[in-house]
């Protein structure tokens, strides 16, 4: 038998361009760490922190850019709009102090295998939108979650943030703060001056393998009121469409029969947001 | 890739922050990074780049306890031990952001530190009575 260890190679770009390169050829984008450092920790791994290209939140109109080394604490102290209070939402509730200290959108995003992270639900339900480290133009963000484009550096996340929007986030866990969802939740709706839902997206994180967003739950919000009873019954329908995973910390049956309170709870964060 | 609190218990001496999870759950090996608190098993020292805090940093190793390592004996905090170093720099690290924190306050900035001896009451009273907060 042969044993090979490799010891981790680190690289720090001086640029971003330098930094794109070396995501190209295989090395792994290293951000806050908090997710690499609990696996194996070996092969080539870029150091993106001295690029201040990824850092900071910036507003275009109705558009915000937030750079993919934006953490956790930085978007939960940030003073969004109501149409992304669910991002501030996620970013408060994940995990505890420490982590939020560090942990990265970008990161956050780019940690395959993370069911439960809690900015991707958020970010679905916000329509947003990723800059990668190419020529091309943004690329939608579920699109980017189905293929898991390999050499892509996930430079800056675009979400928009019209007049009359609001979202909202809730997260279930089976103990107290701190720990991984076992579903989360996250809606954003447009509703007319008679508080009608016009347009609703909705996203499930933590039950399916990657999270989501749940068109059957958006169609049974449209056309009436946000109220609770239409918030459970969105709950309802999304967990009929979803197929929830069995895990050491839940069921998938009781992901799916916690949908709906967490649908509720989302939906009266977002019903809470001024319009 | 090594994590920090190898480097400051292997390489340092510094043995206040403990290594517990490894999964950066538990807070037992919470330093100060900068003005922030971290899981030091899951920073890589590559990202250390600004002054570290450890438990050995909060008071001069032969001058008094900080007040609120005075408070957390006074109020029966410290049992075992094991989870203290990291509440000792995470209530402190709060208290500076926040030096009139609630109850509720308290403990949200206490989630990512676990304590399997208190049940948190006579921490979180700690906290509070640093904080000059001492309940009747």
């Amino acid at each position: 038998m042969t044993l090979s260890l490799t010891a981790a190679q680190l690289h720090g770009p001086t640029s971003l361009a330098e930094a794109v390169r070396l995501v190209a050829g295989g090395a792994v984008p290293l951000a806050g760490g908090t997710w690499i450092m609990r696996g194996p920790r070996a092969g080539d791994h870029v150091v993106l922190a001295g690029l201040a290209e990824l850092h900071g939140v910036a507003t275009a109109g109705d558009t915000v850019v937030v750079g993919a080394l934006a953490t956790h604490a930085e978007l939960a102290r940030h003073a969004w709009p109501p149409a992304l209070a669910a991002l501030r939402t996620a970013a408060a509730e994940s995990a505890f102090p420490q982590v939020r200290n560090v942990a990265t959108v970008g990161g956050n995003i780019g940690a395959a295998g993370f069911a439960e992270a809690d900015l991707v639900p958020a970010l679905l339900a916000l329509d947003a939108r990723l800059r990668l480290g190419d020529a091309g133009g943004a690329v939608p963000l579920a699109g980017y979650l189905a293929a898991r484009p390999a050499g892509a550096l996930v430079v800056a996340v675009e979400v928009d943030a019209p007049a009359g929007r609001t979202s909202g986030f809730a997260r279930q866990t089976v103990r107290g703060g701190g720990e991984y969802a076992i579903a989360s939740v996250a809606l954003a709706v447009d509703r007319d001056a008679a508080g009608v839902v016009t347009a609703a997206r909705v996203a499930v994180g933590a039950v399916e393998p990657v999270a989501r967003r749940c068109p059957e739950a958006e169609s049974a919000l449209v056309g009436a009121p946000l109220t609770a009873a239409s918030a459970r019954a969105a709950g309802a329908a999304a967990a009929a469409g979803l197929h929830p995973r069995d895990a050491p910390d839940a069921p998938g049956w009781y992901r799916a029969a916690v949908l709906p309170a967490v649908f509720e709870r989302a939906a009266a964060r977002a019903a809470e947001e001024p319009r | 890739m090594t994590p920090l609190l190898d480097v400051l218990r292997d390489r340092l001496g510094l043995r206040g922050a403990k290594a517990g999870c490894g999964e950066g759950r538990c807070g037992a090996c919470t330093v100060r990074l900068g003005d922030r608190t971290v899981a030091s098993c899951l920073l890589p020292t590559v990202l250390a780049t600004e002054p570290v805090t450890t438990v050995e940093g909060i008071a001069p190793p032969d001058g008094p306890l900080h007040p609120v390592q005075d408070a957390l004996l006074e109020h029966g905090g410290v049992q075992c031990g094991a989870c203290i170093p990291g509440m000792v720099v995470s209530i402190c690290t709060l208290l500076e952001s926040d030096p009139d924190p609630d109850e509720a306050t308290v403990r949200a900035g206490l989630t990512g530190n676990i304590c399997r001896c208190t049940g948190y009451q006579k921490i979180v009273e700690a906290a509070l009575a640093a904080a000059g907060k001492d309940q009747p």
